[in-house]
């Protein structure tokens, strides 16, 4: 009755390299009869060309729109037909393409994707009508809701300086406007190349069938020189940044704060997400009891390290720990940060006591095995694991790191978390984005 | 216009032999006080996941007191006779613990999950909420307040107001029409009915208590007994009210959003319960329809037209009736496009029967997308709790696949005629309505509402 693989986190993983650079991970667990195939690429929209703003996510619609021998909607068909689901998303830095299936689909789901990896084959027309669903997309995700797109799309422009971390995400429509199929070909030249990217099996896959049958469907597939990765450092950041968006639908004013997060897997980072769990853990955490609870300045506050389109491991750049509060219309914004600079003030002063740590470690571990089983809602078994292993191999060349890096969060010390507020949380360090309730019934 | 059945091509390698699907087996126990307890072990993560659910939602109250078991699932964790919110709050985390509250038209439901080291420590608070919550006045009212600004953003939210909108279409005079409450009687709730609202439904003989996780089940059987032992409650009355009426003839509801960039289009009819023999049948010819993205619905106005981004249709279950609703959120020129592609795809539906291709393809889909739901405990709770809520038979889940694979194109066909009814579909358009009405008007007689569901 002992717990299963993941219990002990002694999640068995096979890593091979193939000849064309193409690493790939096999995770077996027999729980269940299913598999999720997953290829992640190195890139994301972070490194979108100039001018191009949104061009990654919209070139990862154009992955489905037909390869070499699987014609527009055939990737789909073929996916459904074997009694699975798929999708594909854009982050910062990686593009995934995945599906959960029954395990005798392994092979199709293999050939599947070895195929777009290949040779995309798209046209103008497909162009065309990726462009038109990418708009609608946008406008039912941050144009036409209350509070679309707070704050991911609203601080990076404040926050910060260098194009690639700070331009919009999902496209100007000019930009995708201009986006060509020259364009298309030539971003799968540079990136869509199998030395650039992971190929994951995770679940009822025996592991040297899984790496022969890698070999068998990507082996012979060219690898391709991936230019050196561009600059996305930040100038040191001097001052506070302050900036202000309209809301068109809702009526209670947001704020979002963003601090400059250290990089991933130094001690300061591990320290930060402790501090992180403290304050933004939900209706426990700091913030919420103090602002939403006791204080009732706010009717909300969430945040995390990449809140709310990224979590603590999926970022190889500059990034942002985030809060974003909602606050009551009778108070002003001043009011309001002065209420959230006590409790980061109060963290800086006396820290956090030796008992909050470790409930911080006891829910932290817990949320981590939840995040390995499914991770996206439940109808993608094991999507977390795969997410982590892709990351770290893509990163670090080390996905073994999903066994050992809860050691790094355990050993953290209540005075290293006080040691990250002091040096982090402070005010030449943060960008502050508020948005603005659009008067109405005036006028 | 039509998607065309494709072949697989000869270089698509074949599906390998399936391996057999296992359900875990579960173990139920009636406790002395009436308590339903459902166990299936799954030792993918050293977790569990459970649910308390209670049978009685907004639904028993909706006509007096709208919106109600929302509102006591929202106070029910904020205090309890001997232990404060923060309390609650912090024993949840020092066991890893995450807890919810919701409520739903026909449940009220006390979802948890948490290590599998801690599970009776849990257990033992989720009782303790389950049996002497308090409803602390200063908690309430402040839950209150934040009702009141969910509320707010719920109204400028186009898929919130579509829904509200068919559901009063659909269900008329039946509680199931009323999908949230207006702020106004949001500001009548009194304590007392949060109060007796508990008292009267959240009863061991009323409930019915899920877990699945990393547990040995006797082990777990027993620290429920213990949890739960000194709990008691007789079932509550539940009222019953008059079937909704049919839709006679397709309507037009406009809800006016302003500054709206988009419009949020929803069609719909009334349609089935789990338990109704046609279910299965219903839900693969939705699946074919517009149930999944491989449907006909997703490539016709997104793969082939560009009109929208996520066009799904869904076939809701409600414990004494459903509903299916088509949804797409579309550029405003093309709301009569739209609908005139939706209306179309649901006429092939009642026409015209499926080729055996595309059957066989959405069979397939339907039972294999149907077992991805073992590879997660969370996954395995909400299966048991289709089946036990809605008292399917024991075998349900090992015979799924099974039932779905003998359905015939004569099935699906008799079932788009019995509920996907475009001639008496009930149409509604989120949008600006100046820019939408007269699209709109093309398909029945208008009428347009406010935010707030008042007629324009």
């Amino acid at each position: 009755m002992s717990g299963g693989l993941l219990s002990t986190l002694q999640i068995p993983i096979e890593g091979a390299k193939l000849n064309n650079g193409l690493r790939v991970v096999v995770s077996p667990d027999r729980t269940a009869p299913i598999v999720t195939v997953g290829v992640y690429y190195n890139i994301g929209f972070r490194l979108e060309p100039r001018g191009r703003s949104g061009f990654a996510h919209l070139f990862e619609h154009m992955m489905f729109q037909g390869s070499e021998n699987a014609a527009k909607m055939q990737h789909i068909k073929l996916v459904n037909s074997s009694g699975g689901v798929l999708n594909g998303s854009t982050h910062y830095d990686v593009t995934n393409y995945f599906q959960a299936v029954p395990s005798n689909a392994l092979a199709r789901m293999l050939w599947l994707e070895a195929d777009r990896m290949r040779a995309l084959k798209v046209d103008e027309e497909n162009l065309r009508n990726q462009r038109d669903v990418v708009k609608e997309e946008v406008r039912v995700n941050v144009m036409n809701r209350p509070y679309g797109g707070f704050p991911w799309l609203d601080l990076p422009p404040v926050a910060f300086r260098n194009w690639a971390n700070a331009h919009n995400f999902y496209g100007d429509f000019a930009d995708l406007d201009a986006a060509t199929l020259e364009d298309v070909r030539t971003f799968f030249q540079t990136y869509y190349a199998p030395n650039n990217a992971v190929l994951l099996m995770v679940g009822d896959v025996e592991p040297q069938e899984g790496l022969r049958l890698a070999e068998r469907y990507f082996g012979d597939i060219p690898s391709n020189s991936v230019p050196a990765r561009a600059d996305t450092d930040e100038p040191l950041q001097t001052e506070e940044r302050r900036g202000q968006v309209e809301e068109k639908f809702g009526a209670l004013p947001a704020i979002a704060i963003g601090y400059q997060a250290p990089a991933r897997g130094t001690p300061d980072w591990f320290a930060l997400a402790m501090l992180d769990q403290a304050l933004h853990g939900g209706r426990v955490g700091r913030l919420y009891r103090r602002l939403v609870l006791e204080k009732q300045v706010a009717v909300d506050t969430e945040g995390g390290i990449q809140y709310p389109v990224g979590d603590l491991f999926d970022y190889n750049g500059p990034t942002l720990m985030v809060t974003r509060i909602l606050h009551k219309p009778e108070c002003t914004a001043e009011q309001t940060l002065a209420v959230f600079d006590e409790v980061i003030q109060e963290v800086q002063e006396k820290g956090v006591s030796e008992e909050e740590l470790q409930q911080v470690k006891v829910k932290f571990r817990s949320d981590y095995f939840s995040m390995l089983e499914g991770g996206m809602g439940g109808y993608m078994p094991r999507y977390g694991l795969m997410h982590l292993l892709a990351c770290f191999s893509l990163f670090d060349d080390e996905p073994e790191r999903v066994n050992t890096i809860l050691d790094g969060f355990g050993e953290v010390t209540p005075v290293q978390v006080q040691a990250v507020a002091q040096q982090y949380l402070v005010r030449q360090n943060r960008s502050i984005v508020l948005r603005q309730p659009v008067k109405k019934g005036e006028g | 216009m039509a998607t065309t059945t494709q072949v697989v091509g000869e270089k698509v390698p074949a599906l390998g032999t399936e391996r057999a699907v296992e359900w875990p087996q579960r173990t139920r126990r009636r406790l002395s006080n009436g308590l339903e307890v459902v166990l299936a072990e799954s030792h993918t993560i050293p977790k569990f996941h459970a649910q308390l659910i209670f049978r009685s939602g907004n639904a028993v109250a909706s006509l007096t007191v709208p919106g109600l078991a929302d509102m006591v699932a929202q106070v029910v964790r904020t205090g309890t006779a001997s232990r404060s919110s923060r309390k609650i709050e912090e024993g949840l985390r020092r066991l890893g613990a995450d807890l919810a509250c919701s409520a739903g038209a026909d449940s009220s439901a006390i979802s948890f999950s948490g290590l599998a080291e801690f599970s009776s420590s849990v257990l033992e608070l989720v009782a303790d909420l389950a049996q002497h919550a308090t409803f602390p006045k200063d908690e309430f009212e402040r839950e209150r307040r934040q009702r009141l600004e969910e509320l707010r953003i719920e109204r400028t939210t186009p898929g919130f107001l579509a829904g509200e909108r068919l559901r009063k279409e659909l269900f008329g005079a039946h509680p199931y029409s009323i999908a949230a409450p207006t702020e106004m009687q949001v500001e009548q709730y009194r304590q007392e009915q949060l109060i007796d609202f508990y008292d009267a439904n959240y009863v061991p003989a009323n409930a019915l208590l899920i877990a699945v996780g990393d547990f040995p089940s006797d082990k777990m059987l027993e620290e429920i007994e213990r949890a739960f032992a000194g709990w008691s409650g007789g079932p509550p009355t539940r009222p019953e009210f008059p079937a909704p009426a049919k839709a006679a003839g397709r309507r037009v509801s406009v809800v006016h959003l302003p500054g709206a960039v988009q419009a949020q289009v929803l069609v719909g009819n009334l349609a089935i319960t789990r338990r109704h023999p046609d279910w299965m049948r219903l839900t693969l010819a939705n699946s074919i329809y517009g149930g999944a993205f491989n449907s006909r619905l997703v490539m016709n106005i997104r793969e082939q037209k560009g009109y929208t981004y996520s066009p799904r249709s869904t076939v809701y279950p409600l414990r004494e009736h459903g509903y299916v609703n088509v949804h797409a959120a579309v550029r405003n020129e093309v709301v009569a496009a739209t609908l005139a592609e939706i209306l179309y795809e649901l006429d092939r539906m009642r026409a015209v029967p499926v080729g055996e291709q595309e059957l066989d393809d959405a069979r397939n889909y339907m039972s294999g997308v149907f077992s991805l739901g073992l590879g997660t405990q969370d996954a395995v709770g909400g299966q048991l709790a289709t089946v036990y809520l809605n008292e399917l038979p024991e075998d349900y889940l090992e015979t799924y696949r099974q039932k779905i694979r003998a359905l015939t194109a004569e099935d699906v066909l008799t079932a788009a005629r019995k509920y996907l009814d475009s001639a008496n579909a009930q149409i509604v358009v989120v949008g600006d309505a100046e820019q939408v009405r007269e699209q709109a008007a093309l398909y029945g007689p208008v009428k347009v509402f406010d935010q707030e569901g008042n007629a324009k």
